[in-house]
């Protein structure tokens, strides 16, 4: 029932323990190599070799159009729904699995990778029927365990005490930083081990931003976490490591510290200085 | 406007901010373009209000001459033959019921008993002496009431002819002409006088009356024996039927006793007449009747076969085209059902009645087909034909509308799905349709009101019979002829009198079209309007 058989290979693999580890130690999650990602004829990443840690937050940061969204949504295959898309090279490997591999169905990798939009994106149905939505496509239907769900992952997003009176109220009557907290527990709810965050909280004024980035640090204990964000500050103060991308190359990674004190490459340093971007 | 004498002296030239427009009848340029668009809007809003006023104006005298028309009918009597007429057309009935029971027997006996037919029909012999019996007990009541229906009617001629002289010499006073027009004799009718003729012989009918009574009773008392138990159940029912019948006989002595020609038809009898009249009969010489229920039944029938068959063909390739399809797939499925409006309706009504009357006739005819309700039939042009058609028509208005609505559902509630671990079927099925639903529903809506008005079709291939669908029938009532408010405008407008009754009832048939149309798009509308808002 859930998270269905089909998906035992990959569900196998991602228990293993561990393939590598890098520098600092930390166990590497998510493995690049080499990709190359295309809009049509139009190339929007080359070569990239990025090693994503296992329960850290990874921060992808660069000007507007340098591949991090792309990149983000190639960890979860969304890429797939837009016509035309291909990686025409590289491969993507969550704990060893080549996820674009053959036999990989997108549906079961998506169970496993979830993701929050820039936008908050509630469904047009009560605040219970959003949690609910993941657990019930995929055939869950038992009431008790539904209602466990629903207060675990209102909880997880430090939203149950400010909804849990008006769980059966529509998910498009609560504010901008609510919505947005709710869709964080729509997505923890299916338990993914990976939540992509394409710039969760640019839509967002301070408080609400503040809310979501004090969530992020707890979310990091059970989840591994890769976010967008246009918000140096942001990165700086939510990341372990950050990827800085420009003009769909992968210019440096490394610890967030380093990054923003001590860059190694000067087109980096220009970037986190606020001299272009 | 401020004339250009008001403008203040020109500040220094180095900064020239003020320029003199061109004017144009004392307007600028911006002035006219929109005047002209604003008058666009202003002709359209006018043109609606002179429709509804014109409609208004010819239909609303209807119900003054239907309220007149309904009490030349009980004062010339002709409500007063109606009683005995109503008696013998039930008794009619009842003699279709014994041939229907004759057939089912001559059957029995030629398939279970394998006679010849003349063998059979010998069988049969006594029965046919009971049915001919039975039938013919009718006679004495028939001609009573055929000789009254001759006094009522000419009562009735009388007084129209009557009624048209006064017009004439109305008319010729008008002219100028007061001679000519005192030479017109005029009559006055005594209604009062006149009807004792008719009344006058209720004992007579009395005595008729308990007559047939008695010989029903006697020959119903000794009925003919029938091959099998079922058949002899029939009789059974046929006798409680007669008895029945029998029974109401002095409810219609009573009725006719109590009937007074002088007791006036109400205003508002007029309008129920019209609303919940069941019959639609006009240049009849008896009586015309002018009740749109027949025909209102008709369209709604014809109405909802289309929609059973558009709605899932409409909606469903919505789906498709918005979310399935290739690109490729779109540019060619789009433009194809769009396509299907450009036809003119009376070409698809010709092909209605080459091909797809003469096919589904066939077709009904057909082994496998036969579960389906109403087949076989014979009727060439019914409600199925007819409804058929029109459900194609339908398609493009829900398609386009339906896909519209698809096509307003945020992207980002199908990507929230997709990224949640659903597949494309279940994000269509559990994200999509619910957002676009009222939508959809206003899709339909629009659709059914696109059916509804639509005439050249209905016009062409419902068969055009005039009379209630018989719903008794259950659902193979999709196959019986029917007629519809649209169809019978079409039809009769071009042969009444204008500003006869029969002209200002298609007028009143038309404003109620009109109504209808104005209800669904109005609630289609506000069901859009809701939409909007709640997807924000």
């Amino acid at each position: 029932m859930e998270t269905a058989s089909s998906a035992a290979p990959l569900k196998r693999s991602l228990a293993q323990p561990p393939s590598s580890s890098d520098a600092s130690g930390d166990s590497t999650l998510i493995d690049i190599q080499n990709l190359d990602f295309y809009y049509g004829a139009k190339q929007a990443l080359f070569d990239i070799n990025l090693r994503i840690p296992d329960k850290r937050v990874t921060a992808f940061i660069g000007p507007s159009g340098c591949g991090k969204s792309t990149l983000l949504r190639c960890l979860n295959r969304m890429n797939d729904l837009i016509d035309g898309t291909a990686v025409k090279r590289g491969t993507i490997k969550v704990r060893g699995v080549d996820i674009y591999g053959r036999t990989v169905d997108p549906i079961e990798l998506r169970k496993r990778v979830g993701m929050v939009f820039q936008k908050s994106n509630p469904f047009p149905k009560s605040i219970y029927e959003n949690i609910t939505y993941g657990l019930r496509i995929q055939g869950v239907n038992n009431k008790t365990r539904l209602d466990e769900v629903v207060e675990k992952s209102l909880r997880g997003a430090a939203l149950w005490d400010e909804v849990k009176d008006r769980l059966h109220e529509s998910g498009l009557g609560l504010s901008g930083g609510q919505q947005q907290r709710l869709c964080i527990a729509r997505t923890i709810a299916v338990e993914p081990e990976i939540i992509l965050m394409d710039e969760p909280c640019s839509a967002l004024d301070p408080i609400a931003t503040a809310k979501v980035e004090e969530l992020i640090h707890e979310l990091k204990k059970q989840f591994t976490i890769i976010i967008v964000t246009h918000s140096m500050q942001q990165a700086a103060r939510c990341s372990d490591r950050t990827a800085f991308f420009y003009m769909g190359k992968l210019i440096e990674f490394d610890e967030t510290r380093n990054i923003f004190m001590n860059p190694k490459n000067p087109q980096t340093e220009a970037y986190v200085s606020g001299r272009f971007g | 406007m401020p004339p250009a004498s008001h403008t203040p002296p020109a500040p220094a030239p180095s900064f020239a901010i003020q320029k003199e427009r061109t004017r144009f009848l004392g307007l600028t340029l911006d002035e006219c373009i929109q005047g002209f668009f604003g008058g666009n809007a202003v002709v359209a809003v006018i043109v609606l209000g002179l429709i509804t006023l014109f409609l208004f104006r010819e239909g609303s005298s209807f119900f003054r001459q239907n309220q007149d028309n309904l009490s030349i009918y009980r004062q010339a009597g002709l409500e007063y033959v109606d009683f005995i007429r109503t008696q013998e057309e039930s008794h009619t009935a009842l003699t279709r019921y014994l041939s229907d029971l004759r057939l089912r027997a001559l059957r029995h006996h030629m398939d279970a008993d394998g006679l010849a037919v003349a063998d059979a029909n010998a069988r049969l012999a006594s029965f046919d002496e009971f049915a001919g019996r039975f039938s013919d007990a009718v006679e004495p009541i028939r001609g009573l009431r055929s000789e009254l229906g001759d006094v009522a009617v000419a009562i009735k001629t009388r007084h129209i002819n009557n009624l048209n002289r006064i017009q004439q010499r109305a008319q010729l006073v008008a002219a100028g002409k007061p001679d000519e027009a005192a030479a017109v004799e005029l009559e006055t009718i005594d209604f009062a006088g006149e009807i004792v003729a008719l009344t006058a012989t209720l004992p007579l009918y009395e005595e008729a009356s308990g007559a047939f009574a008695t010989a029903l009773n006697e020959i119903v008392a000794t009925p003919p024996p029938l091959p099998t138990l079922e058949l002899t159940a029939r009789v059974a029912r046929f006798q409680e039927l007669t008895a029945d019948y029998v029974a109401t006989f002095p409810a219609t002595i009573e009725a006719m006793r109590a009937w007074d020609h002088t007791a006036p038809v109400a205003f508002s009898e007029s309008f129920t007449a019209f609303i919940f009249g069941r019959e639609w009969l006009t240049a009849s010489f008896w009586q015309d009747w002018y009740g749109v229920l027949p025909l209102f039944t008709g369209s709604l029938l014809v109405s909802m076969i289309a929609l059973t068959l558009a709605v899932p063909l409409g909606v469903g390739a919505a789906i498709y085209v918005n979310q399935l399809a290739t690109p490729a797939e779109q540019r060619a499925i789009k433009p194809t059902i769009e396509f299907i409006s450009a036809i003119p309706s009376v070409v698809l009504g010709f092909f209605g009645i080459a091909v797809l009357g003469e096919f589904l006739r066939v077709a009904s005819g057909w082994e496998w087909l036969a579960w389906f309700p109403g087949f076989p039939f014979a009727e060439r042009l019914n409600a199925l034909t007819a409804g058929c058609l029109l459900g194609l028509i339908a398609v493009p208005t829900i398609f386009t509308l339906a896909e519209d609505a698809i096509n307003n559902v945020p992207r980002a509630f199908k990507e929230a799905s997709y990224a949640l671990g659903a597949t494309r079927l279940q994000t269509i099925v559990r994200i999509i349709v619910p957002a676009a639903l009222s939508g959809i529903i206003s899709a339909v809506l629009l659709g059914l009101g696109r059916v509804i008005g639509e005439t050249m079709v209905v016009l062409l291939c419902a068969g055009n019979r005039i009379a209630i669908p018989d719903f008794t029938a259950g659902l193979s009532v999709i196959t019986q002829p029917v007629h519809t408010m649209t169809g019978i405008i079409a039809q009769e407008m071009g042969e009444v009198v204008p500003g006869s009754i029969h002209y200002r009832a298609l007028f009143v048939v038309g404003l109620l079209l009109f109504f209808i149309a104005l209800l669904i798009n109005f609630v289609a509308q506000k069901i859009v309007r809701r939409y909007k808002i709640s997807v924000g």
